[in-house]
């Protein structure tokens, strides 16, 4: 039996209406939660973003000048398989570091096309045996032949991955505390609804409409209150990024630390698809609960 | 009468719809009974040996078997408790038997699925004493409602409302909000919407007993009127001068027992 539509949509949105007070309070909890969630997810892609170059491990670069000679990178490289202290290392080449260079300044078209991929530094990646023996790895290449700079993770990442791991596991627990609470709201919210319209379940049962024609308008209004939730926590994250972002940029020397702190217009629409399919488990599983509970069909 | 639907296998009309979908074993038929399809008559309800048991051990029906054919006008007849109104229940499966089975239609509806209960429900038409209508309809939604939570397109919901309004006889309220409406008008739009899907049976729940005599007589009307056109009509009910006068088969239950069953009966038939 088809369900018709306009009916269902007129239920659910009269349903909504009644309850109002309930329903915003769902709805809000849902927002407040999932722009927190969607906060920790984008803090993660910067984070990811500004440590590229620090990925596996890799406690030092060896930075070569632009025009560095073939030969004196070779020095290099040998230099590097001697040593007992070096347990592994890489090689970036100048195409893989212009790569790696447009996916860090994705969000600054300025900085990204003015520089070319002659201008990129080739480098060399390395991972010590022991951490304490990255300046003294570091160190000999200092003042080498067509070295430009040598970088640790240490003075680069630390404080950056510190601060921001402990930024991420609070809004993660916040958030994970406030989506168990949108939904026992959801819950609830559908549970008044079902109290209210008592009257006419009784009677749709008597008169045999199917049990799904009865269930579908209040698992409907809790799918709703979260997919508004989802979508307001989307346009929070979207202007906090913004704000942020901005922020960042004009701000100088105090917030250093951040300034390859980039998250892009694509990680937001990823995690704002992610957030929206959160809302719509959240309000569908508080919604069934509901019914499968109190609507005794 | 139009062709009863929404029930697996029923649908060819007077004669011959309850022959379609009779499981096996339905104790009503014989081996042969294709070949009498039209002479015979069907048993639309048929219950046996059927016990209910509530919590704390009060016993609700004991050991209760009864045949009703097609187009009965039974009545229930007993005091409060006796079980009556347990039974109506039962029919409808919104509550299971403890022992025992019931056939309604040609189906055994222990073995319904709870998906199909709804189905069953469609071809059972029930009126209650608190004629359970919903107070911020008017009567022409009120019926409406029970044709469209069942997926009936408007244009049928147009056609059969305002018709089966005018067979209960409030095809000028049919505006009227519950609480604009006598007692016996409410009751009115309640057969209403009980019928307006043209079920097979109509249980009523003592549909007199709000009502005084007057209005009481009118609705008995109402239903004799709608048990010619074919519906197989049980009423549970206290109502002596009903019972009398109407003289219909009369069923009559004591603190959960079958104690009598008699064709035109009356209320109290023993003194």
């Amino acid at each position: 039996m088809a369900i018709k539509v306009d009916y269902v949509a007129k239920e659910t949105f009269f349903n909504l209406k009644r309850n109002l007070s309930m329903a915003s309070a769902a709805l809000i909890t849902v927002a407040v939660s999932l722009t927190l969630a969607g906060g920790a997810l984008l803090v993660k892609r910067g984070v990811d973003r500004a440590t590229i170059q620090w990925k596996g491990n890799v406690e030092l670069s060896v930075f070569m000048k632009a025009d560095a000679a073939p030969a004196e990178s070779d020095a290099i490289d040998r230099q590097l398989k001697a040593m007992p202290e070096v347990k592994k290392f890489h090689y970036v080449s100048k195409p893989e570091a212009f790569t790696e260079f447009r996916t860090i300044f994705a969000n600054e078209p300025d900085v990204r096309d003015a520089i070319g991929v002659d201008d990129i530094p080739p480098s060399y990646r390395v991972v010590p045996n022991e951490a304490e023996q990255t300046r003294l790895i570091g160190d000999r290449f200092a003042n080498t032949a067509g070295v430009m700079r040598v970088s640790y993770a240490k003075d680069e990442v630390e404080a950056l991955v510190s601060i921001t791991k402990f930024l991420q596991i609070m809004l993660w627990t916040v958030a994970v505390v406030l989506l168990g609470a949108a939904c026992l709201l959801i819950l609830n919210t559908i549970r008044m609804a079902i109290f209210a319209r008592r009257r006419e379940v009784a009677v749709m049962k008597l008169v045999g409409a199917s049990n799904w024609f009865i269930r579908v308008p209040f698992m409907l209004e809790g799918l709703v209150q979260g997919v508004i939730g989802a979508v307001a926590a989307f346009s929070m994250v979207w202007v906090l990024r913004n704000f942020f972002q901005s922020w960042i940029q004009s701000s100088n020397s105090d917030v250093q630390l951040f300034k390859q702190f980039l998250v892009t217009g694509t990680d937001v629409l990823g995690t704002g698809a992610l957030l929206l399919a959160v809302g719509m488990v959240v309000g569908v599983v508080g919604s069934a609960v509901a019914v499968s509970r109190f609507l005794d069909v | 009468m139009a062709a009863p639907d929404g029930w697996p296998g029923v649908g060819a009309g007077q004669g011959g719809w309850l022959l379609f979908g009779l499981q096996p074993g339905y104790p009503g038929l014989s081996a042969n009974a294709h070949r009498c399809v039209v002479a015979t008559p069907f048993l639309m309800i048929r219950i046996e040996n059927v016990t209910k048991t509530y919590k704390g051990g009060v016993v609700a029906l004991r050991d209760v078997s009864l045949d009703i054919q097609k187009q009965e006008f039974v009545f229930l007849v007993g005091p409060t408790g006796s079980g009556k109104s347990t039974l109506i229940r039962l029919l409808i499966k919104e509550d299971k038997p403890d022992g025992g089975r019931i056939w309604v239609a040609g189906k055994d509806i222990g073995q319904l699925n709870s998906w199909k209960v709804p189905l069953l429900r469609r071809n059972i038409g029930c009126v209650f004493q608190d004629f359970k209508l919903l107070p911020n309809k008017t009567a022409y939604e009120n019926v409406a409602f029970a044709l469209e939570v069942i997926g009936r397109p408007s244009h049928v919901i147009k056609a059969q409302v305002p018709q089966v309004l005018d067979l209960v006889g409030l095809s000028k309220k049919h505006a009227n909000l519950p609480h604009e409406l006598s007692g016996g008008e409410q009751q009115r739009v309640s057969i209403a919407r009980a019928f307006v899907n043209r079920p097979l049976i109509l249980l009523a729940d003592e549909p007199t007993g709000n009502l005084d005599p007057s209005t009481s007589v009118g609705i008995m009307r109402l239903l004799d009127r709608i048990n010619r056109t074919g519906t197989t009509v049980v009423m549970a009910t206290h109502d002596h001068n009903i019972v009398d006068t109407m003289r219909r088969r009369v069923v009559e239950l004591d603190r959960g027992s079958l104690v009598r069953d008699q064709a035109r009966g009356v209320y109290g038939a023993f003194t």
